[in-house]
């Protein structure tokens, strides 16, 4: 009851957000940004090609050139052509736009990255969150829990549980996040841990606030922070991952377009027709990389000791 | 400064990549092969599922053909049989005698001589295990041995045995009691990588599941003689991944690969190291549905992938390494039928599904499918399939197996646990249609090879009728043929087949004396090589 620390500090007036932000205030925004942009550019340059991407995947029935590729169609007369005028990146074994199924390949790999993020966080945070407040027996049992997760290799404990569900988008997003949630959970834990102990939430203790309610409102928002970086950094992971069980035919099955599909089926090409195989692995490589720019980048934007050590 | 240096990092291992692949993609002559005693032969399958020359009936056809011989050799340049065991032979009554004369001086890997009573035993042990393809002695009633090199067939009809004796597979003649090993253990005794052959060759080693899988080593007492040029030993590589096998047979640590890919065959045909042999063969691809369980027990949706099928966009996207399956008999052989040849019939799948209650508009449809993981022409057949079935609104789970993973799940004791299509080559045993429908569509208790698991009483007895004809009726035999394949693929719908195999081989060029037989599917009579001094 004695800790002084800043956050016992009166909080600042809450700025009135009902009101339209003046033009300085907005002009001030813009400069912070393009300043935090400045500084890190890898970073700014990740989320540019991330937002391209996302944007490629979005708008794919009316940019890819031939959508009809990125679904059931297939042109047996014009298989393996080179890239070139007609086809950017080419075409496949059985006649099919790659840049059209690298397009749409976006779609199926983000949507498996945000679904099993959210699933993981979704479950992992709130179980570390509770594991790291209330401490003791529940702890244990909860912290134990997630040891058994990851006792397993995150890549071979999805491969196994992929092996005996039926393979598809649906099957690659339960099995990848079943590997995952854990590292949330402990992650939450160790911050919730942390936080229990602060002033704030021994004062609204005393006050005689639902320990529901310190979780809700005290707790779990200042153990977000990490969690978002850890999101973003996540992110690539999982697109790898989803990628190797779609290698391994244990993910999205034809004729979805999904990168690690795409790899695994043009691999016995690579020799004579490279472009079936390199694209759809540049892609997984420059997502994967960009999203690991941006969540150093994010990380390091958002400590918190930043600003006290330039 | 670290985060300084990322870019650059990123950019040198893009710059990697890309030059990694365009050097790929411009290809480098590969490096001089030195041909060693060794050959070597890559393999894309598991070669050994059986060891037991009366029973094997699959992949190990590779490796046993150099280790056990039998009787006659199917000759394909002349369409007739040549001597292999037996130096002449000769038939009376009709054809339902047939006397064989065997060699003399030939010796079993065990040390045991060849003699009549011996291969008499061998081929009454085939008989009686009734595995394999031990119905090619059906029309034996009863074998006499008048002397220890001779051996006299007393048939109940009328058959080619001089064909026959020829089969690849249980037509071996192979020791039945070698020495050292009690009765009644000789199968237990074989399946611990025994043999007793008289083949140039014998087992020396057999790794199950490593890639080295089997080597075999000269056996000098072979009655051909080692005399000249021969590889000293034989080892076979089980290589699934095809880029890994165009790799080694680049830098020459492999002689030989069965298939490749039609990309692939055709840059091998730049390389002066390695030389190339295309053959029309007689073995087709065959994708058999489910007619015992699951949704394909209805035949209106067996009938509706069958017309969705596209066989020419398959024929197109594999340019030129396969030819149009026309029924289930390859060209060549009695009874193929050019008018069985399918197209994709769209309006047609989709009026079956919808009287089923599927299709667009109707009930989702999930099909399980298997086939052989790394058999390229498979793989494209499941895109297409996948494909063309999505746009019925009918989901294929697709599952690329090793063959004994496939082949176990296909033989479940539970029907349940089956797939609902597999995709399987299938070839002939002996110079004759039979094979296709005795073992894959005659009724049978274990399940084998009939992986459509159809039971159909009158088929069964259509099948039955074809040994007979064959001698006594070849006009009634095509008939016959040509009733039960509408049958099987019109009315039945429990299969497709798919196209027929073109055999593309590479090897390395310093080797002289290969000729690819199709009667023998994928082997190579290593004996009959010359390796380059």
């Amino acid at each position: 009851m004695t800790d002084v620390s800043p956050t016992l500090a009166p909080p600042a007036p809450a700025p009135d957000r009902s009101a339209p932000p003046t033009p300085a205030a907005r002009g001030g925004q813009a400069r912070r940004l393009l300043a935090l942009a400045r500084r890190d550019l890898p970073a700014t340059v990740g989320a540019v090609v991330l937002l391209a991407i996302v944007l490629a995947a979005v708008l794919a029935p009316w940019l890819a050139p031939y959508p009809g590729d990125g679904s059931h169609a297939t042109h047996p007369l014009d298989t393996l052509a080179g890239p070139g005028g007609r086809h950017w990146f080419g075409t496949d074994a059985v006649g099919r736009d790659l840049l059209t199924r690298v397009m749409y390949g976006a779609r199926t790999s983000l949507t498996v990255a945000a679904a099993v993020l959210t699933v993981s966080a979704l479950v992992g945070v709130p179980l570390g969150v509770i594991a790291g407040y209330t401490g003791g027996v529940v702890k244990d049992v909860i912290m134990r829990i997630t040891d058994v997760f990851l006792a397993f290799p995150a890549l071979l404990l999805s491969v196994a549980l992929a092996t005996v569900l039926h393979p598809g988008t649906g099957s690659a997003i339960i099995a990848i996040s079943v590997g995952w949630w854990p590292w949330y959970a402990r992650m939450a834990c160790v911050t919730a841990t942390g936080i229990r102990s602060r002033g704030f939430v021994d004062a609204a203790r005393c006050l005689g606030v639902s320990r529901i309610r310190i979780m809700a409102r005290h707790v779990l928002p200042n153990a977000l922070t990490p969690v978002l970086v850890q999101l973003s950094l996540d992110a690539g992971g999982v697109i790898l991952t989803s990628a190797a069980l779609s290698y391994l035919g244990l993910g999205p099955q034809e004729p979805t377009a999904e990168w690690g599909l795409m790899v695994q089926q043009g691999q016995d090409l690579f020799i004579t027709d490279w472009w079936v195989v390199a694209f759809p692995g540049l892609a997984i490589l420059l997502t994967a990389f960009c999203f690991n720019v941006l969540g150093e980048g994010l990380r390091s934007a958002l400590d918190p000791h930043r600003e006290l050590t330039r | 400064m670290a985060r300084r240096l990322r870019l650059p990092a990123l950019a040198a291992a893009l710059a990697a990549c890309v030059a990694s692949v365009a050097g790929c993609a411009s290809g480098t002559p590969p490096a001089t092969t030195a041909l060693t005693p060794t050959f070597t032969y890559s393999y894309p399958l598991d070669v050994i599922t059986d060891w037991d020359p009366a029973t094997s009936y699959s992949n190990e056809l590779v490796a046993l053909q150099n280790v056990y011989e039998s009787l006659t050799r199917y000759d394909p340049g002349t369409g007739t049989v040549k001597p292999q065991l037996a130096t002449s032979w000769s038939s009376t009554a009709g054809g339902l005698t047939w006397t064989f004369h065997l060699r003399e001086g030939v010796r079993f890997h065990d040390g045991n001589p060849v003699t009549a009573q011996a291969a008499k035993a061998a081929i009454a042990r085939t008989i009686a295990a009734q595995g394999g393809a031990a119905y090619i002695w059906g029309a034996v009633s009863s074998i006499d041995t008048p002397d220890p090199h001779t051996l006299v067939f007393h048939l109940s009809y009328a058959a080619p045995m001089d064909v026959i004796a020829s089969s690849d597979y249980g037509a071996y003649v192979y020791d039945t009691a070698p020495p050292g090993v009690k009765p009644g253990a000789l199968k237990s005794w074989l399946e611990a990588a025994h043999d007793t052959g008289t083949g140039p060759y014998t087992v020396a080693d057999w790794n199950q599941g490593q890639e080295a899988e089997v080597t075999l080593d000269a056996f000098p007492g072979y009655w051909g003689g080692w005399s000249g040029r021969h590889y000293r030993q034989v080892v076979f590589d089980h290589t699934p991944d095809v880029t890994t096998a165009w790799q080694t047979l680049e830098t020459g640590d492999v002689d030989f690969r069965s298939q490749l890919n039609p990309e692939l065959f055709k840059e091998a045909t730049h390389f002066r190291a390695l030389g190339t042999q295309a053959t029309a063969s007689l073995q087709n691809l065959i994708a058999f549905f489910n007619t015992a369980a699951g949704p394909l027990t209805d035949v209106r949706l067996r009938q509706a992938v069958q017309n969705a099928v596209d066989y020419d966009g398959l024929l197109a996207a594999l340019h030129g390494s396969v030819g149009p399956a026309q029924g289930l008999i390859p060209s060549g052989l009695p009874g193929n039928d050019p008018a069985l040849t399918r197209h994709q019939n769209l309006p047609l799948a989709r009026k079956l599904l919808a009287e089923a209650g599927y299709g667009p508009g109707g009930r989702h449809l999930n099909l399980s499918l298997t086939y052989a993981q790394g058999d390229d022409a498979q793989q494209l057949f499941v895109t297409l399939l996948s494909s063309d079935l999505q746009a019925l609104n009918i989901t294929v789970d697709a599952r690329p197996m090793q063959w004994n993973a496939q082949w176990a799940q296909a033989k479940a004791t539970d029907p349940a646990h089956r797939q609902d299509i597999l995709l399987m080559y299938w070839y002939a045993d002996y110079a004759s249609a039979y094979s296709w429908f005795v073992n894959l569509f005659h009724s049978a208790q274990p399940v084998s090879f009939n992986l459509s698991y159809l039971d159909d009483p009158v088929v069964d007895k259509e099948i039955d009728a074809i040994p007979q004809l064959t001698a006594t009726d070849p006009a009634a035999e095509r008939a016959n043929y040509a009733l039960l394949q509408r049958q099987l693929l019109e009315q039945d719908a429990a299969a497709a087949p798919l196209f027929v195999n073109t055999y593309q081989r590479v090897y390395a060029s310093g080797i002289t004396g290969y000729r690819d037989n199709p009667a023998y599917p994928d082997v190579v009579f290593v004996h009959d090589l010359e390796p380059s001094p």
